[in-house]
């Protein structure tokens, strides 16, 4: 036992425990949306979700790229061909990505189009290349693609449907209008959100309890019932496109109630704080109140129930087209593409024409995993 | 099934005594007896004289038991045993002639006076004797009846506006006769939704106000919620539609299900009036369960072998999958002709509502382009796995009226002609998508209503929209529910219609060439005349196009004349009219029809002829015949 103390040689500093390491500062003065990012960053599900997204979304822009046929190209000798499988070595022979050319012949016994792989026909597939012709953004004419088959020969990657089209090249065109819809809808759902909610919730009184009436009706409709009702009204001489922003319309239209009652019961607590009552005592109007100091305050949770919205407008979209209300051929969504495949035929003998379900499945899944990250990461500060 | 011992004993004399069988020496099922309905003592249930049936050949005489199973995709299908079923007045056989099935015999004097010979001993399905008597109720009570038939006589027993001369002769013999001959008469008695001329009147009578006290059918009416007892008394006959279990009929099965249900059960009539060449009372089988289903899931269903016999709902893209689950569902498919003139047919509304659209629609030229801007051969090779034949509207290869012209008139493929007719017809001007203005400047776009049940329409309908999008015109498809679907063509809300094609597509030149003259209502391409001309010119409008007249007429004359060559030349007459009017436009003919047959089952014909009418689908194959092994 020793009786002296221990004294540290080092120079005394008062300040030693509020002092922040590097990254500590870093983290303070950190702006709220770098923080948001490096929260989210952590959720690996996420991110990776996220790259997903990214990366059908930016396939819809190109889609005609991508695709190696038109969507409503028809290769009539090539009906319900099963989907061809890639190989990369012939005879124990790399000789890069190729697909045996299918053999037809028209079983008489019981009319069934057989389609064997003929392996002395390995037929190459061709990288930017040009096969059929389109019009890129409905502006310049084009015929340049990411991959085609062979000259004169085929490659059905997911196989063909009774019209002997390429059921990939759908699923490619299909995703455009399948997850515009979902943006487009969620778009217009939080335009009406954010107004009704925010009227609501700033003014309170009468105003308030109109709008949460109203709100509550609308909610208490089922919801499929009240979509297929509205979207049988849909005439049938519009063109495609414009049954396509109808659809989007009359899904975003039953949607925008949940987001109009979190924006308000938001707004409710926000406009209770010090720094609300502080600038409206200062004489700041409604409109800037609620643009600079209440909006922020939760934009964060607002763009995170947004994207938990998207892929409830898609598969809206996705049930619509399936049961035959909602998109018309030749618009080609996902859900049109399922509404063809609903037949007895098709699940016992081609169930390559359920593949549609494959990428509607991915990119709920992807939304719901991203929502979840961006929820956890819109408020850092907890 | 047990024999009962005077059978015994007459077959065993027959075995050992070579005692030929006498026309007594019947066999009939043993009916589980109950108190309240017990059959009539043994052998007297048939007729003195049944009709005796010969099966040889490929059909073999039977044996009792079984229950055969049918799927339906509707409530209202039931109505389809009665068309399976096939017992009627006079029927078809198998070669198509006419013969006297619940009538012993009958007999035509210059063409209009019907002398009618019931069968001795003939009975209801409840016991109850069926005599002229039922003629005479039907017609005096019922048809006669201001009530009931407030319009009169219904136009199908009227020659020239005017009924016939009923004389009741005997219990067994009534005549029906006409101041002008009546050659639909026969065959109307033979349809597959007949012409009745009886109805039980021992049952409907407590029904009816000329024989129930006026309190007691109040009481009645009120119970079942018609508007009067005429309702009431429609509402329990309805011999069709087998919607109604206590009503007694004459057929080999007879409903005992209270619709609705999502089963019905039809038990063998007793009484039944046909026998096989052994002297074994008809049908074999000794029920028929009918399971009402959603009609997509009917070819599911039988591919696992649900179905003992199954034409309805089936179409040639099923084949594949059924013909997988053969061995798994014990059962075989057989591929059977579709007696259909065209199996789809496209009827542009010439009652339309819409001025500009009925005036271009009237225009022959314009029905001739639409007709050859179809490519008929893909639509064969993409659907019909190129099995089937291109065709107009009109009778099939293989009937005798039928001539390649019939078929080819305007049913080639050619768009530059087609082209080339549009211009002319001053449809020049195009908008910016290339689609044709019309005379109001609108772009010519149609509206095509189906009543569609499967992609086969639609699939038929993109491949003509894209063909029919070179022409520059642009099509739309509207579908909807059969009954919306046909209001919609009636009012003439709708520009054009696909439905089925020609009924009868192997008429011979006895038959009624009624579906090429506008007389009927449900004839798609003119509803408004056929309307006129059923209802006696109250309703509707008349023809104003020259050639459907000159249809008209000759369809009055073919119902004048007697002479067979004179009818066959009135049919060409016709068939050649319409093949170059194109009124409706055919598409595609002979497209088989898969029938799901259990192999169990015997006397079903490998190759027949599918259709509504002149088989009634089974029906002149008679199912009272088929039997499980």
């Amino acid at each position: 036992m020793s009786d002296k103390h221990f004294v540290s040689d080092a120079p005394f500093d008062p300040e030693s425990i509020e002092r922040m390491t590097a990254d500590q500062e870093k983290f303070f003065l950190a702006s709220r949306r770098k923080l948001i990012w490096w929260k989210l960053r952590r959720h690996k599900l996420a991110v990776c979700c996220g790259f997903i997204l990214a990366f059908m979304y930016g396939s819809t822009l190109i889609s005609e790229f991508i695709a190696p046929y038109n969507y409503q190209t028809r290769n009539t000798n090539n009906i319900y061909s099963p989907p061809q499988r890639i190989h990369f070595f012939h005879q124990g022979e790399f000789i890069g990505p190729f697909v045996y050319g299918n053999d037809y012949r028209l079983n008489m016994e019981n009319l069934k189009r057989e389609y064997t792989p003929n392996p002395d026909k390995p037929e190459r597939i061709r990288f930017f290349c040009q096969g059929d012709s389109y019009k890129f953004w409905n502006l310049i004419d084009a015929d340049f693609h990411f991959f085609c088959p062979a000259e004169d020969k085929t490659l059905f990657i997911f196989g063909t449907d009774r019209l002997g089209r390429d059921m990939f090249s759908r699923i490619v065109y299909g995703a455009r209008i399948s997850l515009l819809i979902g943006l487009g809808g969620v778009a217009v759902s939080l335009f009406l959100g954010l107004l009704f909610g925010g009227l609501a919730g700033y003014y309170g009184g009468w105003v308030d309890s109109v709008i949460q009436r109203v709100t509550e009706i609308i909610r208490s409709f089922p919801e499929l019932p009240l979509w297929m009702a509205l979207s049988a009204i849909l005439p049938v001489t519009w063109s495609p496109l414009a049954v396509f922003f109808g659809i989007t319309v009359i899904l975003a239209l039953l949607d925008w109630t949940g987001l109009a009652r979190s924006v308000r019961s938001k707004l409710l607590a926000l406009r209770e704080e010090d720094y609300c009552t502080a600038a409206r005592l200062m004489g700041a109007p409604p409109s800037r109140i609620i643009k600079k100091h209440l909006l922020p305050g939760f934009s964060s949770h607002i763009i995170a129930s947004a994207t938990l919205s998207i892929p409830g407008m898609i598969l809206g979209e996705t049930a619509l087209s399936f049961l035959g209300l909602g998109l018309r051929p030749p618009i080609t969504s996902w859900g049109v593409l399922l509404n063809e495949a609903q037949n007895i035929n098709v699940v016992a003998l081609y169930p390559w024409l359920i593949l549609p379900v494959l990428p509607v499945m991915i990119i709920i899944l992807a939304f719901n995993f991203f929502g979840d990250g961006l929820r956890d990461a819109a408020d850092p500060y907890k | 099934m047990r024999i009962r011992h005077t059978q015994l004993l007459i077959f065993i004399f027959f075995l050992f005594g070579g005692i030929s069988l006498t026309a007594t020496a019947y066999v009939e099922p043993e009916i589980p007896q109950t108190e309240s309905d017990a059959p009539q003592p043994f052998n007297d249930r048939l007729p003195d004289e049944p009709s005796v049936v010969v099966l040889d050949g490929d059909y073999i005489p039977g044996k009792y038991g079984g229950s055969m199973r049918l799927l339906m995709g509707k409530k209202k299908d039931i109505r389809l045993m009665t068309v399976y079923s096939y017992a009627r007045l006079v029927a078809f056989n198998q070669e198509l002639e006419l013969k006297p099935d619940i009538l012993l015999s009958f007999d035509i004097q210059e063409g209009r006076i019907f002398t009618l010979k019931l069968r001795k001993g003939h009975r209801w399905s409840d016991g109850e004797p069926f005599t002229t008597e039922a003629f005479r109720y039907y017609w005096e009570d019922v048809l006669n009846n201001e009530e009931l038939y407030p319009f009169g006589i219904p136009s199908e027993l009227l020659v020239d506006g005017k009924p016939p001369v009923v004389t009741i002769i005997d219990e067994q013999t009534i005549r029906y006769e006409w101041d002008e001959p009546n050659p639909f008469f026969l065959p109307a008695l033979a349809e597959p939704r007949p012409l009745y001329l009886y109805a039980p009147g021992h049952y409907l009578k407590q029904f009816h106000a000329n024989y129930t006290a006026v309190e007691t059918l109040a009481l009645q009416v009120e119970e079942a919620g018609t508007r009067n007892w005429a309702g009431l008394h429609h509402r329990r006959n309805h011999p069709y539609k087998n919607d109604n279990p206590s009503l007694p009929v004459l057929q080999p099965w007879f409903n005992t299900t209270k619709p609705p249900a999502e089963r019905y059960v039809f038990k063998r009539n007793p009484y039944y009036h046909r026998v096989d060449q052994n002297g074994i009372q008809l049908p074999y089988i000794d029920e028929v369960t009918m399971q009402i289903t959603s009609s997509s899931l009917v070819a599911a269903k039988a591919g696992a072998g649900e179905a003992d016999l199954q034409g309805r709902y089936i179409r040639l893209d099923n084949y594949t999958f059924l013909k997988g689950g053969e061995e798994r569902g014990n059962y075989s498919v057989r591929l059977w002709q579709n007696g259909a003139g065209s199996q789809y047919a496209l009827y542009p509304n010439l009652n339309s509502n819409n001025p500009v659209w009925r005036e271009l629609v009237r225009e022959r030229q314009f029905r001739h382009a639409l007709s050859i801007g179809i490519n008929r051969h893909e639509i064969n090779q993409v659907i019909y796995f190129g099995l089937a034949e291109a065709t107009g509207n009109t009778v099939m290869p293989g009937c005798n009226l039928h001539t390649n012209t019939y078929q080819s008139n305007w049913s080639y493929f050619d768009i530059e002609q087609a082209n080339e007719i549009l211009d002319g017809l001053g449809l020049d001007k195009r908008d910016d998508r290339g689609i044709r203005l019309m005379k109001n400047g609108k772009p010519l776009e149609i509206i095509l209503h189906t009543a569609g049940e499967g992609t086969e329409e639609t699939d038929i309908l993109e491949l003509i929209g894209e063909s029919w999008r070179q022409l520059g015109v642009m099509l739309f498809v509207k579908p909807s529910q059969r009954e919306v679907f046909r209001e919609r063509v009636f009012s003439g809300e709708a520009m054009m219609a696909m439905f089925n094609g020609i009924d009868n597509g192997m008429p011979t030149g006895e038959m009624s060439p009624g579906e090429f003259a506008p007389i009927d209502q449900t004839q798609l391409q003119w509803p408004k005349w056929g309307q006129y001309y059923q209802t006696n010119m109250q309703v509707g409008e008349a023809p104003d196009i020259a050639e459907a007249k000159q249809l008209l007429d000759l369809y009055h004359e073919w119902s004048k004349s007697d002479a067979v060559e004179d009818r066959e030349s009135i049919w060409h007459q016709m068939l050649k009219i319409y093949s170059e009017e194109v009124f409706s436009i055919g598409l595609i003919c002979g497209v088989p029809q898969p029938v799901v047959v259990n192999n169990r089952l015997r006397n079903v014909p490998q190759e027949a002829l599918y259709s509504w009418t002149p088989t009634a689908f089974f029906g002149v194959y008679r199912p009272d015949t088929f039997w499980f092994e």
